[in-house]
């Protein structure tokens, strides 16, 4: 089953995605974007490439709106598209993590998701679980 | 779906009044007829208008044009003006990531019935030698050096390279290049991500299409211009790629700060913004315009390459085939103008997100050759009924001198995904005459007609408001999709 769904916005795209903490909140919202813009084709360059990514925030929706716009920017200057995310650490002001990317050649990329706004955003621990809602310029 | 009831000023302008929200410093004014306000009721546009009134040193109204939809922060199609030494903002947002969004307007002397036979052929050439599509790389590769001069020279580099001429400058917003751009104010990843962009079309509703003039309307102005019925014309839309977005990435990041610092008060964090004259205003400036001339670069490339794909196919050179730039006009935009208000002359801060600038005759920054006429105004539809040439008009003083950027959306991609069928659309056009290529398959559907305003709806409010007059009307025959 899928940890995201895509709600209607007239221009842009509003995802919603649940996690069951806050680490795989972020980590489901991380590869939602991934799995929403590119479709994986044949495997023509297998190489996995792991890259660091450490994001500090004043508080819980700004790092959310960080990290997830280093995840878009480090893919479109590293050509990769993100598989696999293992969070390190998680607070509300800070996350590292190691994200796995393959090249995007292996996709095809149908939509360009330009980055992630603060616009109706939501980061809510909701009962036992997390959700986030997000709108994405596209 | 918005609950305000808009209050009629005339038959085309609504009031917001600034007593709707607490925290409003001026009412919100939205264009349009009756008919195209039911489409803005349906999502929340309304509330962006309003939000956008908060902005410290707003003048007049938060304004919004009749291809207004829902955004993030700022609706699409907003315009609001900030009083630069009263405490005036700028916002990223109000700008938007990507930075100089805009297209620009090419005539022929060709008529449609010389290349009626060759359209399929320049629309498969086009799309093989203009970069398209997510990330697309193109065949400009610069070094970091080079790539600074681009962002300080704007379109002026394409030229030096022989890219174009100086009549193509001649014939852009701020001669392809604004002042005051700061290459160093841009971040290292923004360099990465717009390396190897310059010459790419890139995705979304980005496009280059072949279209014919279907209707004259001002026939004064279609002479000076040189511009009849039937004749061919290429029209360009495309922005800063990934460079525009990353800048606007990196300063909104930081803007977000200011509001606490500055003690500014914004009910969406999206209008994260800071005073102009502060230091990161000053610095954001300098960056969206390095961002901006880049994109003035972008589409100097995107319209060298379309006419070297005119020449190959048409066996005659771009000149002999009187591919002359009528005007290239951003969209997405913060512009510093003088304005007088209440007696006084102003500096403001003209944020344009999705509007585009309609100087009236005889505005300073216009060339020579539209001095008579106003500023050329070029607006998009959809790849299935129209796109438009306007110019600017006195009455826009009221618009700070905007019009509407295109025909605005209706439908969402998901909606237009789900309720669209690629095949029939694709019959549809064809029985039209129209030639779609695009580099995927989905994006061709979320573009489709049904997901749009109607640009006719659109452009007669703006003509009837009275903001800026109706030149001429394209039909599109031949579209290329990122």
């Amino acid at each position: 089953m899928k940890n995201y769904e895509i709600i209607e916005h007239t221009a842009d795209m509003i995802v919603r995605i649940k996690g069951r903490d806050l680490k795989s909140l972020f980590v489901n919202a991380g590869l939602a974007i991934f799995q929403i813009s590119a479709e994986k084709q044949q495997v023509r360059y297998p190489e996995k490439h792991k890259i660091i990514i450490t994001q500090k925030a004043d508080d819980i929706e700004e790092l959310f709106i960080n990290w997830l716009n280093e995840l878009l920017s480090l893919s479109a200057v590293e050509g990769l598209i993100f598989e696999d995310i293992n969070i390190n650490e998680i607070s509300d002001k800070s996350v590292e993590a190691v994200a796995t990317g393959t090249d995007l050649r292996n996709y095809k990329v149908n939509t360009e998701i330009k980055a992630a706004t603060y616009h109706q955003l939501k980061v809510e621990q909701i009962g036992s679980g997390w959700l986030a809602e997000v709108v994405f310029d596209v | 779906m918005s609950e305000i009831l808009l209050e009629k000023i005339d038959n085309y302008r609504w009031r917001i009044p600034k007593s709707y929200k607490p925290g409003m410093r001026v009412d919100g004014v939205i264009y349009a007829d009756e008919k195209l306000l039911k489409d803005i009721y349906r999502d929340k546009a309304i509330e962006q208008v309003a939000n956008v009134a908060f902005l410290p040193g707003i003048v007049n109204a938060s304004l919004a044009m009749p291809d207004i939809h829902w955004g993030y922060g700022f609706p699409i199609g907003g315009v609001a003006a900030t009083d630069i030494e009263n405490g005036g903002v700028i916002s990223p947002g109000g700008v938007g990531f990507d930075i100089n969004c805009g297209v620009r307007l090419l005539k022929t002397n060709l008529q449609y019935e010389d290349i009626k036979d060759k359209v399929k052929d320049l629309v498969y050439t086009l799309f093989s030698d203009v970069p398209a599509g997510v990330g697309s790389k193109g065949d400009i590769r610069v070094g970091s050096r080079e790539e600074k001069q681009i962002l300080i020279k704007g379109a002026k580099w394409a030229v030096e390279q022989g890219f174009g001429t100086e009549e193509d400058l001649e014939c852009t917003e701020e001669n392809g290049a604004i002042q005051g751009a700061d290459p160093d104010a841009a971040s290292d990843r923004a360099y990465e991500r717009g390396k190897a962009q310059s010459g790419t079309l890139g995705s979304g509703n980005h496009f280059l299409e072949i279209q014919v003039i279907d209707q004259l309307y001002d026939r004064d102005i279609c002479d000076e211009f040189e511009l009849s019925l039937g004749q061919v014309m290429v029209m360009i839309h495309s922005g800063s790629r990934g460079f525009g977005y990353q800048i606007c990435e990196d300063y909104a990041r930081n803007m977000v700060h200011c509001l606490q610092k500055y003690n500014i008060s914004v009910p969406d964090r999206q209008l994260a913004c800071a005073p102009v004259n502060s230091p990161e205003g000053k610095q954001y400036l300098a960056a969206m315009r390095a961002a901006a001339n880049y994109a003035w670069n972008n589409r100097q490339c995107l319209m060298h390459l379309t006419r070297k794909t005119f020449e190959r196919v048409l066996g005659e050179s771009w000149q002999n085939l009187g591919m002359s730039l009528i005007y290239d006009v951003a969209h997405n935009i913060a512009k510093i103008e003088k304005y007088t208000i209440d007696g006084i002359e102003k500096n403001l801060c003209v944020h344009r997100k999705g509007a585009t600038r309609a100087f009236p005759p005889g505005a300073p920054g216009l060339p020579e050759r539209y001095q008579k006429t106003g500023q050329p105004v070029i607006i998009p539809g959809d790849m299935g009924r129209n796109s438009y040439l306007l110019v600017g008009t006195e009455k826009a003083k009221e618009t700070f001198y905007s019009a509407c950027h295109g025909a605005g959306r209706v439908k969402s991609r998901t909606a237009a995904l789900k309720s669209i069928n690629l095949n029939t659309l694709l019959k549809e056009l064809e029985s039209k005459g129209i030639m779609v290529k695009a580099s995927g398959r989905a994006t061709i559907v979320e573009e489709a007609p049904q997901a749009y305003k109607d640009v006719n709806d659109v452009v007669d409010v703006v003509h009837n408001a009275g903001i800026s007059k109706r030149v001429c009307r394209m039909r599109p025959v031949g579209v290329i999709k990122g």
